[in-house]
């Protein structure tokens, strides 16, 4: 039974910062229609930097993710004016391609200049855990899951009581009628996908301390993260959450009680089974295009 | 096609009937007749005393097998040094032509066959582990060229009648971990460890290490609670600990190659779960970066087999240990570096017995001689296996002590049971 | 005056011929440096290269199906092949074959499950298909023999020729490749593709079976990429699973074939040389590392500034160096030429009209509408509609705009599901049919703003439309034969005959009108829906297409007209039945329509309303003619 609610415990936490990193994919998803493949690649960037300063200066890395945040923002907002803003209107596969090509720019990049070899910030929690009876409640993931959720909070916050969070969401709804009420579709999808960009941010911070990772890891990272927002529903957020919990547990449970070379189908099965048969996901709304022949 | 057919000579153009005539004049002018490079007597040897061998290496200085490829690269290297220093082989100055594989099969065999009919290097030497190894070495038999590697001990490496092929360390995987069932077994019953666990990685040579032990410790009554194989790119240990927890084994044999074995051992810690023997292949082979990674206290009382031990008496072992010292900011070297000076110095050997390069002599030469290495004698069947022993070793106080078979065995004292984690 | 249709053809075989000639130097070249082994093996990766390449066009290309998994196909080809010569003893090269087998009934079964998304979902689920093939090669130990990989046995042959034999097999199945993608674009099956990648909904309205031409285009670029698979392993001597399936082989393949135009013939061709020679250079120069970094740069670079290719943008750059001159519209030979003649199908309904007209009892309509309904999220678009259209009428459905014409059309064509209701062609049920199925039962449909296939001529938007659902039809050649012959009668009717070689995009509003209004009576349909046929063209041409319409009305076809321009409906149709807030509100005959009370409230206005005095005369009104929008 202990082995059970361990293994309850440790998907959810896991689940938590999965539920933070898929935010922003989602989010850019909903407000501009681009999928952006490269949002794993960017976790992985921010977890290289997050480990340098770590090395350096000896910052805590999770704590490191105050900096690395708007870092990522500014990083988002340049990327979307120079580069994303071009293909706005193209084909969804265009935008997968050319996010594709980004991701593994930033590997090559990273593999040039930080190695291709494993790292991992090892800051001292690391090894811990807290105890509550016989469960461990490793520290690193619970510092993580924590961050995480003050960050969706956080998120949840701007999107819903913030004049640009409202403009966001109206643009991804209507971007002609958001148009007509004074909300510039090119500088709101500036924001959004900047935003959804600073997830990553902190989501790349906490991923330092919680697995070795290396410039290639972006594809373990890219995986997971569109079966999580096309199980909840692309463009949703509250969809990304529950995607993120429900996968994060279904990955641990198969892991303990499967087999852990088959753990990772599950993302797959999971892509394919919902783009198949219910492609809105739990949340999401149906496209127009899927529906009219 | 008739009609169209016309009409297309009516339309093609004059422009275009001299280009074709001009590609036709090119090549035959750059054609003629060209040398056979695989004839006797063509570029490789016979380039006069002064030319250096240059000897083919590819390696996996990134991706996943990033740490034992950089040691065995410095293995490489610090023997290159030393033979230079002694006036090369045959007389001729050797030089290494590193490249990486990134741990990629695909790459390594290109790496390979650029090596050899490209840069129509003198010889070449392996790269690390089965995975790679398994296509780099057919790329070698296919051009004709005697392959020895340092590391590579899968059985199906010799399965493949392959002539070339010679692995320079003691023993093959199945027969690596045989001196710690020994030690085993060696134990009075009740004191032997009732109950184990097989976690592996997903690797042609851990595995079979691995799946060796599991049937012979069966064999002696040692119950199986737990096995099972991981991929390979597996970062997360924690379900693993999570089921090891529960089902209590005294001894845990994991098949690692590095970073796995870390992270089991961090994931142990985390979750909080002391096993009373704890055995990894490779990992714990890495010196300092394994008690770096798992912190020098958690290294205490941790087994492994190698093929070499820092302290043996073997002949230049102790000025391999001192060259890698003085190279590397006295650090010490990681077994795989000793085992990629072995692989060479075994290469030196035969070169300078048969008196030249020639492949076919070489490969006769080995498989009819011992060599004696820093590993110790090493000698091969016709399949390329080697015939010897592994050593049994332990961390103890921070550094590694051999404590089986005991005629090596550097101390008497064997850490048993393994403490708790700090 | 140079001639268009002779410059595409003078094109045409150029392209051939230097293809041609680069082949027979490719064949030649061992043969004078047979010694050139790493050359040699450069080029067969960059041959296998081609294959791949060649083949993703036909479905990523032509049909505009973005895969990001194809290299699954080669990776499946090398399994077989290799687990085959492993049980058997045989050699793998006479395994390759059903490699391909393998691949194409792989692909046949995923594409008839996969091939229902559209868009980015696509995309994705190729992803995923790769990745989960790479983790059931790598688990399945009992088949694949897991991480440890299949080991063949050396090839036979003497160390002196070393790779030549893969040399001449890559090339020769990039020949092929070649050769079968050219085929295939000249069918009525690369037409098909074609439109599917311009516009799936209309070229579903034009009778195309979108599925089985999308399943087939998929099942199809799996085969040679199946053989090479096996040819390739055979190359390696040694398998592994993560090599097999990796990602990157096939962002590889879609940049080569990106760079050199994607959907071309000899795009993937030129692309594959530049990626699999470049690729190359960079690991010499840069270090394999440096390969990644190469591969997202150019890829970026390509979809942000050459989206179209290396081969189309030079073609664009001599086309705006090398302009043709302008043709017009032969405005005099359309208001002159004769009848049209009509054949086959709608002569079975001239029986029909003729006993209409002769007063026998009404015979079965040919459209008939029951309550259908259809809403999108809050707002009811069709409202329990009831429509009949008889057999050999002109009928006219007007209403304001949002009463839900066009939405009706889309039930009755099939371009949207009804939510309620059910449609009935000439007493065969058809609201469960799929767009093509009701094209081939005979009922065609032209747009409000036009839906033509803009990137291909205005010849090749003619043969598209496909009458019946047979198979053979589909791998017929597609602009030649009689089908050609009766497209270009038909541009001549409508007075466009000048303008068959030219992109169909490149013509006027009206042009394009006229076009798609020859075009969907290639269909030789029965029931024709017009959808704003009046919009947009000049008035005298508006004068020639309500004699078209009523020509071809005569020998039997039906029409449903949708229109704003009130005086052409009150001449031309009869009955007029009015549209209002998603159902019929009126019925009858054009003058009774004219003074219905309901109707002039609803949507004609007081313009309309016939004076008090009766001294004033029908005849009045029409002196106000507006275009009541």
């Amino acid at each position: 039974m202990t082995e059970l609610v361990q293994a309850v415990v440790l998907g959810l936490l896991i689940g938590g910062v999965y539920a933070l990193m898929a935010s922003g994919l989602t989010l850019i998803f909903g407000v501009m229609n681009i999928i952006n493949v490269a949002q794993g690649a960017f976790l992985v960037m921010v977890a290289f930097f997050t480990w340098w300063l770590w090395r350096e200066t000896g910052i805590d890395p999770i704590l490191a993710s105050v900096v690395t945040t708007p870092l990522m923002f500014g990083f988002g907002w340049v990327l979307y004016r120079t580069v994303m803003v071009r293909i706005r209107g193209w084909s969804p596969s265009m935008s997968v391609l050319l996010t594709f090509g980004l991701a593994l720019t930033i590997e090559g990049i990273l593999n040039i200049t930080a190695g291709n070899k494993f790292k991992s910030a090892t800051p001292s929690y690391f090894e811990e855990s807290f105890r509550i009876g016989s469960l461990s409640f490793p520290k690193a993931q619970v510092y993580g899951f924590l961050a995480a959720v003050l960050v969706l909070a956080a998120l949840y916050v701007v999107l819903t009581r913030t004049w640009t969070g409202r403009a966001i969401r109206a643009s991804s709804h209507n971007p002609s009628g958001a148009a007509l009420v004074g909300i510039g579709a090119t500088s709101t999808a500036a924001l959004a996908f900047a935003l959804g960009s600073s997830t990553a941010g902190v989501g790349g911070s906490i991923l330092s301390v919680l697995y070795p990772f290396f410039p290639a890891s972006h594809y373990d990272w890219i995986s997971r993260l569109l079966g999580i927002i096309v199980l909840g529903g692309l463009g949703s957020l509250p969809g990304a959450l529950v995607g993120a919990l429900v996968l994060g547990l279904a990955e641990t449970l198969t892991a303990t009680y499967g087999s852990l070379r088959w753990a990772t189908l599950v993302f797959y099965l999971v892509i394919l089974a919902v783009l198949l048969f219910r492609p809105q996901g739990l949340y999401g709304t149906r496209l127009r295009e899927d529906v009219a022949a | 096609m008739s009609v169209r057919g016309t009409a297309l000579v009516r339309r093609f153009p004059r422009a275009g009937r001299v280009a074709a005539g001009l590609a036709v004049a090119a090549l035959l002018v750059t054609g003629c007749q060209q040398d056979n490079p695989n004839d006797s007597g063509s570029e490789g040897d016979g380039g006069g005393s002064d030319e250096p061998i240059t000897i083919g290496i590819s390696l996996p200085l990134t991706g996943d097998f990033s740490q034992p490829g950089g040691e065995a690269k410095r293995g490489y290297e610090v023997w290159r040094d030393m033979v230079n220093e002694d006036g090369g082989i045959l007389g001729r100055d050797v030089k290494l032509k590193i490249v990486d594989d990134a741990s990629n099969q695909d790459t390594v065999v290109s790496d390979y066959t650029k090596l050899i009919t490209q840069d129509k290097v003198d010889l070449v030497l392996g790269t690390f582990s089965s995975l790679l190894n398994f296509p780099a070495s057919a790329v070698a038999e296919k051009q004709g060229y005697v392959y020895v590697e340092p590391a590579g001990g899968a059985p199906d490496m010799f399965s493949r009648g392959f002539e070339y092929l010679f692995f320079a360390q003691p023993a093959t995987a199945p027969h690596q971990a045989d001196v710690f069932v020994d030690w085993i077994t060696s134990l009075p019953e009740g004191d032997r460890p009732k109950t184990a666990a097989y976690p592996t990685q997903d690797d042609p040579f851990t595995r079979p290490v691995i799946e060796s032990m599991q049937e012979q410790l069966e064999g002696i009554g040692v119950k199986t609670v737990y096995s099972s194989v991981y991929p390979a790119d597996t970062t997360n240990f924690q379900t693993i600990a999570n089921t090891l927890k529960n089902k209590k084994p005294d001894l845990i044999a994991q098949g690692a190659v590095f970073e796995d074995g870390v992270g089991l051992v961090r994931s142990l810690k985390q979750l909080d779960y002391n096993p009373k023997v704890l055995f990894q292949t490779s990992a714990p082979s890495n010196a300092g970066q394994y008690s770096d990674g798992v912190g020098e206290a958690n290294t205490e009382g941790v087994f492994y087999t190698v093929s070499w031990n820092e302290s043996a008496t073997t002949p230049l072992n102790k000025e391999f240990v001192a060259a890698y010292g003085d190279a590397y900011d006295g650090a010490a070297p990681a077994e795989d570096a000793a085992d990629a000076f072995a692989a060479a110095q075994v290469l030196q050997k035969a070169v300078e017995e048969v008196g030249e390069i020639d492949q076919a002599a070489i490969k006769d030469y080995l498989h009819e001689n011992e060599v004696e290495t820093i590993l110790g004698p090493l000698s091969w069947n016709e399949k390329g296996e080697p015939q010897g022993d592994f050593i049994l070793a332990q961390w103890q106080s921070g550094t590694v002590e051999v404590v089986g078979p005991p005629d090596v065995a550097t101390t008497d004292t064997i850490v048993y049971p393994k403490p708790d984690w700090q | 005056m140079t001639d268009p249709k002779r410059r595409l053809v003078d094109r045409l075989p150029k392209g051939h011929a230097v293809a041609l000639l680069a082949f027979l130097v490719l064949v030649l070249y061992p043969a004078f440096r047979p010694y050139d082994t790493y050359y040699q093996t450069v080029l067969c990766i960059t041959f296998l290269l081609g294959v791949q390449a060649v083949s993703w066009n036909i479905i990523s290309g032509y049909a505009g199906y973005v895969s990001l998994g194809h290299s699954a196909f080669l990776g499946i080809g090398s399994y077989t092949a290799a687990i085959l010569a492993e049980r058997s003893g045989v050699n793998p090269l006479w395994m390759a074959p059903i490699g391909g087998v393998v691949a194409v009934v792989t692909a046949t079964l995923l594409g008839l499950v996969v091939l229902r998304t559209r868009g980015h979902a696509f995309v994705i689920i190729t992803i995923a298909l790769l990745l989960s093939a790479q983790i059931i090669a790598v688990n399945w130990r009992s088949l694949t023999n897991g991480s440890d990989g299949i080991t063949l046995d050396l090839p036979p042959w003497s160390r002196d020729i070393q790779n030549m034999p893969f040399y001449y097999l890559f090339l020769g199945l990039f020949f092929l490749t070649v050769l079968f993608s050219a085929l295939i674009r000249r069918t009525k099956l690369g037409t098909g593709l074609v439109a599917i990648r311009e516009d799936e909904g209309k070229a579903a309205a034009v009778g195309v079976n979108t599925t089985r031409y999308k399943v087939t285009a998929f099942a199809a670029s799996a085969f040679f990429i199946g053989v090479a698979g096996g040819v390739y392993a055979y190359f390696l001597t040694f398998l592994n699973p993560v090599g097999a399936f990796t990602i990157l082989g096939s962002v590889t393949i879609v940049l080569a074939a990106m760079a050199g135009g994607r959907g071309t013939l000899y795009g993937p061709v030129v692309g594959a040389f530049i990626v699999g020679i470049g690729q190359e250079m960079a690991t010499v120069y840069g270090g394999s590392s440096s390969r990644v970094l190469l591969f997202g740069v150019a890829l970026m670079l390509i979809v942000l500034f050459l989206p179209a290719g290396l081969l189309p943008t030079l073609d664009g750059w001599w086309r705006r160096r090398h302009t043709t001159g302008t043709e017009y519209q032969d405005q005099a030979g359309a208001l002159g030429a004769g009848t049209l003649q009509v054949r086959d199908r709608a002569l079975a309904s001239v029986v029909v009209s003729d006993a209409v007209e002769a007063g026998a009892p009404a015979a079965l309509p040919m459209l008939e509408v029951k309550g259908a309904a259809k809403a999108f999220g809050g707002i009811t678009a069709v409202d329990g509609a009831d429509l009949t259209v008889a057999a050999g009428s002109i009928t006219a459905l007007i209403g304001p705009n949002g009463s839900g014409k066009t939405t009706l059309f889309n039930l009755v064509t099939g371009a949207m599901k009804a939510d309620a209701g059910e449609v009935w062609l000439d007493g065969t049920r058809i609201d469960r049919m799929h767009p093509w199925q009701r094209g081939h039962l005979g009922l065609a449909r032209t747009f409000q703003t036009t839906r033509l296939f803009t990137s291909m001529s205005v010849l090749e938007n003619m043969v598209a439309p496909l009458p019946d659902a047979r198979w053979s039809t589909m791998l017929k050649p597609s602009v030649a034969g009689h089908e050609a012959d009766r497209a270009r009668e038909l541009l001549e009717f409508v007075g466009m005959a000048r303008f068959v070689s030219q992109p169909a995009g490149s013509l006027s509003y009206g042009q394009q009108k006229l076009v798609e209004l020859a075009q969907v009576l290639m269909l030789e349909p029965r029931l024709v829906l017009l959808d704003e046929p009046a919009g947009g063209v000049n008035p005298s041409l508006v004068g020639r297409i309500v004699e078209i319409v009523r020509d071809l009305n005569r020998q039997g076809v039906t029409f449903l007209v949708v229109e704003h321009n009130i005086p052409m409906v009150l001449e031309l149709c009869d009955p007029v039945v009015v549209f209002a807030r998603g159902k019929a509100i009126a019925e009858g005959p054009p003058q009774t329509i004219r003074e219905d009370p309901v109707v002039l409230d609803a949507y004609l206005g007081d313009e309309w309303r016939p004076p008090a005095a009766s001294a004033a005369g029908p005849g009045a009104s029409t002196d106000a003619t507006q275009e009541v929008r």
